[in-house]
């Protein structure tokens, strides 16, 4: 362009001019002959035909125009990702949920899973009900998972040196690497996985390690770990040894879900339930023990020691305390009394010579479970070795980011000409490679995997891809030159005719086990690392024990907010973790709450702030792994500290207090049940609570049919998160962010409480969930100045949004604390894939209106409406509230307590059966039942 | 001079205060410190439309914070205006002459200040009309049991019989400045608000019955606003609140914290505008009395709130003693010190007098009251019921920067009374003064 601009020049042709002379339209402007030459000048081509149209004209071009369009569109292929709802699509109702059996896998164990899509958006997982390693309940990762898909922050497209490219240079590169393999027989080419349990996965690997018999795979599990799980629905005495058995891991479903199948035949009258815990930490587990024995540790090597003596001799050794004889004493006359009933449980990071004690003991007592159970954590040493040797060419990682738990490894793979990273989010490990691809989340994408149970099931995916991802599966099989896509390559592993592969795809499972591979024989150029040192302790001093975090597991979940803002069980510590110190040792040392310390083990340091844990040992302190991430993304960035720099270190321990304190985010701040009986106990199954009149009131009760209720059993209730998590993803449940949760503004609409009864040096502990209540007689709704909490005539406490005007009585006045406030609009910034993860039956709230638990009302309108459709009442369980669907030790039932034959109502007509707040008259439609103390009926 | 003619000379200078202000200066200088509150103000609210109501402190449990602990405040120090003035009224107490038309000025502000603070204190303050019974097209009333509900109908009522009363006592003045008034903009300013009043006979006899009837309808109204007030709290199950003494507590802690900031006003007005002819030592010990008996009754309120928790034990005991150790002693000790320490000088009339030592003890009171509403309000609810739910509040920038706004609010509007409008009852001097002399 000249820089002459010919409308500043028209329109400087009006200045000074008024009245008649000003210009109309833009076109009367135009006709000028001074705008009309400058046209001719800048636009030669339009200057014949500007002003020159006429109506006709036009209409002729645009029927031109219209005709050329269409063709266009004959020529296009139908985008396949698109759903015309103008024409539904076959099978496709809208509004109806479908639902798609399949799994998220964790360490190489499958969790089953129903995945519930709604017009082809996965909504909300829930465990498969017809799969028996899950029964239907799920734990909190697992739930989680869903937003793991939808995680804004996952990669998008593949990163060659930081920078995006797109596949088909990947698969060049790819090419060029075959190439070079297939010459040298796979020399100095090295996988690191995690550990696998997709037979499909196995089948590859093999392949490959067949192809190119130079290469090395490495399983890498940063944290050891059991291999197999335990059947504790069978097990009459169970001894956890410093073994978070029901606690988070790959196997926390399978078993909590035996353990309550136990448990509640215990309740029966049937057998026995005895759970034996000795731990340095309280964890879930010890919490749910009947009876827990804190012990540092190094001493767990003793208690082997002297269990062994005690059931093999009757001797009991010299050298334990009167506590720990006397919980020997019991423990093995338990286990002597349930002969072959009995399971053991050692924590898998104890050497090998203690597993050998325990499986000894074991068989002594005749127990079926005689192999090894465990996994060692492999140090990837040898590998960096090898890499600072020189001797890799080409470093592919599946799914794993070694650089964040291993110091050394960043520097050593400097070394390596080539680096490949597959996952799901470019991390610490992806940043320090040169090629990043971005990995397909397990929910849309082909696979299968292994259960807890050993039972296989195909994992379908419940969404096309939106991103530029690919399977695990397809990045080995096109750098092995196959083309296939996954769903071909996990269809070539099994042997199934088309109906069997669809029974399976529609169960979840493949029945019959002949249908199974050969197993692939585990590769013999596997490495295998060394033992690793036992972590640090002095011999008197101080013990350090390091755990992975209950709820972003060893960081791989921190960039999941629904994971990061879940209060970690024992301290309902969310966004962050801290260094946790037993009441005497802080009493000692002059520490508080959130002071923050130095941790110094050896040469090495951590630093971060104090927690102090009732239960734990003396002299223990107790770490959290994950968090401390440098590329968690947004969601991790800044939270917590990163406890891997004192993962097997090794020196005399010493803590320093700093003068300064750092916020931590807590819920619960006050944990002591003094005279409070909110969380209450009976001694044994039989037993029931001392039973009292009801108290005067003078309102009318609510009679009504359905009447909604729940009844929570607080003996079944391992306090494990799973019900909290899903109720986040059934009900869009915002999260908030550490400074909020700190300032007390989380939005949970069912908190799980924790409570400890007794000194603090070892206590009684206990969980309670709290939703709603659902009073007869709700504060809340006296309260409300403007209707917007009302009574619905089946007796649910209803909160209505749009009515509400955020007076914020209704909370002030209720006694349970169970309504949540939007302080903020906490919505409307989602970015728009957060929005597609929501569920669309339920309300998206917007600021300034109050929330709270609605016993899952929607699901409740749905079995209603297909009630009435049928003409029939609602059936008892049929309305499952997502709490209740995730629970695996069922403690949590749901249903009409108006109907006597009702599960809930013969829950509530239990014995242990109460009122939580019995005193302020509510009359709550949420119970709860007793703990029973005892596990045997002896 | 005759006392009668320093009287008559004296409201004279009232009523022609507005156009010859003694003390401009001073008049300007506090001024441009209150509109410099008034912005904080309005930027406060600003802030909190804008983001929501996170931008305070409040949390859950404690999901009422600075605005309801400041909306009891403002509304009990409204109270001491009615009180003095159509209280005394009504039982002929004619000293009150020299205090009621400031006392009712700031009644009406602190009424202002007062009503505000619920609208916005609510998550969607643009739907704050929902608590007025209206037909509206969703066929939804207000829930009449809710004592929101209530407050809306008290705090409303309060508001037009207060600003009825004030301005019908201060007719019969905006009459007199129309007529002395030189300059034509007074003359239209003061006319327009004089409704044509000539002074006839008719007019004096309708105006005893308007104002002696609108007094009997304002006494009351103090004691039963404050009472549904007091059942904010009284009627939650909330440990601390649900207790049957709050009502009179609250009406005379109301009358208490109103007194005191009635005493400080009077000080300073009549050190500012030079009115020790109309506002003598007499005036000042009379407020002192009324501080001490009012503060007296208040202290009794504290004891009976003390031994009802004692006599109920369980968790409404553990909040008392909470109140005493806990983290939230600090108002508990603050309201009880400043309250009642500094108030048992006033049992000397040698300090009743003193206009200084009225100052500092009705800004005592003023803070000490404010530290009780906020205990009350605060240390029950944030430790209610589970120990699970137990959370502390801290105020945040804002919600201080709100309260110190309302302040910039009540001064503001209290600064224009005193310029524009006749701070004293002229006419009612002059009656008085008049009926002294030839009575």
């Amino acid at each position: 362009m000249s820089g002459e601009r010919p409308l500043d020049d028209a329109l400087s042709a009006l200045h000074g001019q008024s009245g008649r002379a000003f210009w109309r339209s833009l076109d009367d402007l135009i006709q000028r002959p001074e705008m009309r030459a400058r046209l001719a000048r800048e636009f030669p081509a339009l200057a014949g035909s500007a002003g020159d149209w006429r109506r006709r004209d036009i209409l002729k071009c645009l029927g031109g125009a219209l005709a050329i369009a269409g063709l266009d569109g004959c020529e296009r292929a139908p985008d396949e990702d698109a759903l015309p709802y103008v024409e539904q699509p076959e099978g496709e109702v809208p509004g109806v949920a479908r639902l798609y059996a399949t799994a998220v896998e964790m360490d190489g164990v499958a969790q089953p899973v129903m995945g519930k899509t709604r017009m082809a958006r996965p909504i909300k997982l829930e465990g498969n009900m017809r799969h028996p390693a899950s029964g239907g309940a799920t734990d909190a990762f697992t739930q989680a998972a869903l937003l793991g898909l939808y995680d804004p922050e996952r990669s998008k497209a593949p990163l060659f040196k930081g920078d995006e490219t797109d596949w088909a240079r990947v698969d060049a590169a790819m090419a060029g690497l075959r190439a070079t393999f297939d010459r040298t027989g796979g020399a100095g080419l090295r996988l690191v996985t995690g550990p696998v349990g997709s037979p499909t996965l196995l089948r590859q690997i093999g392949d490959m390690l067949a192809r190119w018999p130079q290469a090395r795979w490495h399983i890498w599990s940063p944290l050891p770990r059991r291999t197999r799980a335990l059947r504790l629905e069978s097990a009459q005495v169970v001894v956890a040894l410093d073994d978070d058995l029901i606690g988070a891991g790959p196997f926390q479903t399978y078993h909590a879900k035996g353990w309550g199948e136990r448990r509640r035949g215990y309740q029966a009258g049937d057998g026995s339930a005895l759970l034996f815990v000795a731990e340095p930490s309280p964890t879930i587990t010890g919490v749910t023990a009947t009876d827990r024995l804190v012990a540092r540790e190094d001493r767990i090597g003793a208690l082997i020691a002297a269990l062994e003596s005690r059931i093999d001799t009757g001797r009991m050794p010299a050298g334990l305390n009167s506590r720990e004889a006397d919980w020997i004493e019991t423990v093995a006359a338990a286990l002597e009394r349930h002969r072959g009933a009995g399971r053991l449980a050692l924590g898998a990071h104890h050497p090998a010579a203690l597993h050998r004690a325990v499986r000894r003991i074991g068989a002594l007592l005749g127990h079926a479970e005689a192999e090894e159970d465990r996994g060692v954590a492999q140090d990837l040493s040898a590998l960096i070795a090898e890499m600072e040797g020189g001797a890799v060419q080409a470093l592919m990682m599946l799914d794993v980011n070694p650089v964040f738990a291993n110091p050394g490894f960043a520097a050593a793979m400097a070394k390596v000409p080539e680096t490949i990273h597959v996952g799901l989010h470019a991390d610490e490990s992806a940043a320090r490679c040169r090629w990043h691809l971005p990995l397909a989340h397990a929910l849309e994408s082909w696979s299968d995997g292994r259960c807890a149970d050993e039972s296989v099931t195909i994992i379908q995916p419940l969404v096309r891809p939106w991103l530029a991802v690919r399977s695990r599966h397809a990045v080995l099989a096109r750098l092995m030159g196959d083309d296939r896509l996954d769903r071909a390559i996990v269809r070539a592993t099994w042997d199934l005719d088309d109906a069997r592969w669809r029974a399976a795809l529609i169960d979840g499972r493949i029945a019959d086990a002949a249908a199974s591979p050969a197993p692939v024989p585990v590769p013999a150029n596997r490495s295998e690392g060394a033992e690793p040192p036992f972590p640090a302790a002095d011999a008197d001093g101080l013990s350090v024990v390091i755990r992975p975090d209950p709820c972003i597991w060893d960081g791989r979940y921190a960039p999941n907010p629904w994971l990061q803002e879940l209060p970690k069980p024992m301290t309902k510590i969310a966004w962050g973790n801290a260094i946790h110190v037993s009441p005497a040792l802080a009493r000692e040392r002059g520490l508080k709450n959130e002071d923050v310390v130095r941790l110094r083990v050896g040469d090495r340091s951590v630093e971060g702030p104090v927690w102090i844990l009732p239960g734990q040992q003396r002299d223990t302190i107790l770490l959290h792994l994950g968090h401390g991430r440098t590329r968690g993304g947004r969601v991790a960035k800044g939270v917590g500290f990163d406890a891997w720099p004192l993962w097997n270190a090794e020196g005399p321990v010493a803590i320093e207090k700093r003068d300064r304190t750092e916020r931590i985010a807590s819920t619960q701040h006050h944990f002591a049940m003094e005279e409070d009986e909110f969380v209450r106990f009976v001694n044994a199954a039989a037993d029931t609570l001392p039973q009292e009149p009801p108290r005067a009131t003078f309102f009318p009760s609510q009679k009504s049919s359905p009447a909604w209720g729940m009844a929570i059993d607080l003996d079944l209730c391992i306090g494990c998160n799973a019900c909290v998590v899903a109720c986040v993803a059934e009900n869009n449940i915002p999260m908030v962010g550490k400074e909020q949760v700190a300032m007390g503004r989380e939005m949970h609409w069912l908190r799980v409480d924790r409570y400890y009864q007794g000194s603090p040096d070892e206590p009684k502990h206990a969980f309670q969930p709290v939703p709603c209540m659902h009073c007869e007689d709700a504060p809340c709704e006296m309260g409300c100045p403007v209707n917007a909490t009302v009574h619905s005539p089946d007796g649910i406490n209803l909160q209505v949004y749009n009515r509400c005007i955020g007076t914020r009585t209704c909370s002030a006045y209720c006694p349970y604390k169970v309504r949540r406030f939007n302080w903020f609009d906490l919505t409307g910034g989602d970015p728009p894939e957060l929005r597609a993860a929501r569920n669309p039956e339920v309300t998206v709230r917007s600021r300034g209106v109050m929330e709270k638990c609605t016993y899952c009302i929607q699901r409740i309108s749905a079995a209603r409406i297909e009630a009435k459709k049928e003409d029939r009442p609602i059936a008892d369980g049929e309305v499952v509230t997502a709490c209740q669907a995730a629970c695996p030790t069922q403690a949590i039932v749901f249903g009409d307590t108006a109907r006597p034959d009702s599960a809930v109502a013969q829950r509530k007509a239990d014995g242990r059966d109460y009122d939580l707040l019995r005193e302020a008259n509510t009359r709550p439609r949420t119970t709860y039942q007793a703990r029973i103390r005892r596990g045997d009926t002896t | 001079m005759t006392h009668a003619e320093q009287q008559e000379a004296a409201a004279r200078r009232i009523v022609a205060m507005p156009a010859r202000f003694p003390a401009p200066r001073m008049w300007w200088a506090m001024f441009l410190v209150a509109l410099g509150l008034l912005a904080l103000f309005l930027v406060s609210v600003a802030v909190l439309f804008v983001r929501g109501p996170g931008v305070w402190g409040n949390n859950i449990p404690v999901a009422w914070g600075f605005p309801i602990s400041n909306y009891i405040w403002w509304l009990g120090i409204g109270h001491a205006g009615t009180l003095i003035s159509a209280m005394l009224l009504l039982v002929g107490q004619q000293w009150r002459n020299s205090l009621n038309r400031f006392a009712e000025a700031m009644t009406l502000f602190a009424v202002m200040c007062a009503g505000l603070y619920p609208i916005l204190h609510l998550g969607r303050p643009w739907r704050f009309y929902w608590i007025a019974p209206y037909p509206s097209t969703m066929g939804v009333w207000p829930q009449f049991k809710s004592p929101l509900t209530w407050d809306f109908f008290a705090v409303l009522t309060y508001l037009i019989v207060s600003v009825l009363f004030w301005y019908i006592g201060i007719l019969p003045d905006l009459a007199a400045a129309r007529d002395r008034a030189k300059a034509r903009r007074w003359q239209i300013f003061f006319g327009l608000g004089a409704l044509g009043w000539r002074g006839s006979a008719q007019h004096w006899h309708r105006w005893q019955q308007s104002y002696r009837l609108t007094a009997a309808i304002a006494v009351p109204l103090v004691v039963s606003v404050h009472s549904e007030i007091s059942l904010l709290m009284a009627a939650g199950p909330v440990p601390g609140w649900v207790s049957t003494v709050f009502p009179p507590y609250f009406v005379l802690g109301a009358a208490f914290s109103g007194f005191a900031v009635v005493s400080m006003l009077t000080v300073w007005l009549r050190a500012m505008l030079r009115l020790e002819t109309l506002v003598t030592q007499r005036h000042l010990d009379m407020l002192g009395i009324l501080l001490l008996a009012t503060g007296l009754m208040t202290a009794y309120g504290y004891l009976a709130e003390l031994f009802t928790a004692a006599w109920a034990g369980g968790r409404e005991a553990e909040t008392m003693w909470d109140r005493f150790v806990g983290p939230y002693a600090w108002s508990y000790w603050g309201a009880v010190i400043l309250n009642f320490a500094p108030l048992q000088a006033l049992w000397w009339k040698r300090v009743r007098v003193a206009p200084v030592a009225l100052f500092l003890i009705g800004l005592s009171v003023t803070i000490g009251m404010w530290l009780e509403r906020y205990m009350l309000l605060v240390s029950s609810l944030y430790r209610d019921w589970l120990e699970s739910s137990v959370g502390l509040f801290h105020p945040s920038f804002w919600d201080w920067s709100l309260f110190a706004g309302t302040l910039g609010l009540f001064l503001t509007c209290f600064l224009l009374f005193i310029r524009f409008l006749p701070v004293i009852s002229a006419f009612e001097v002059r009656e008085a003064a008049l009926e002294d002399a030839h009575g």
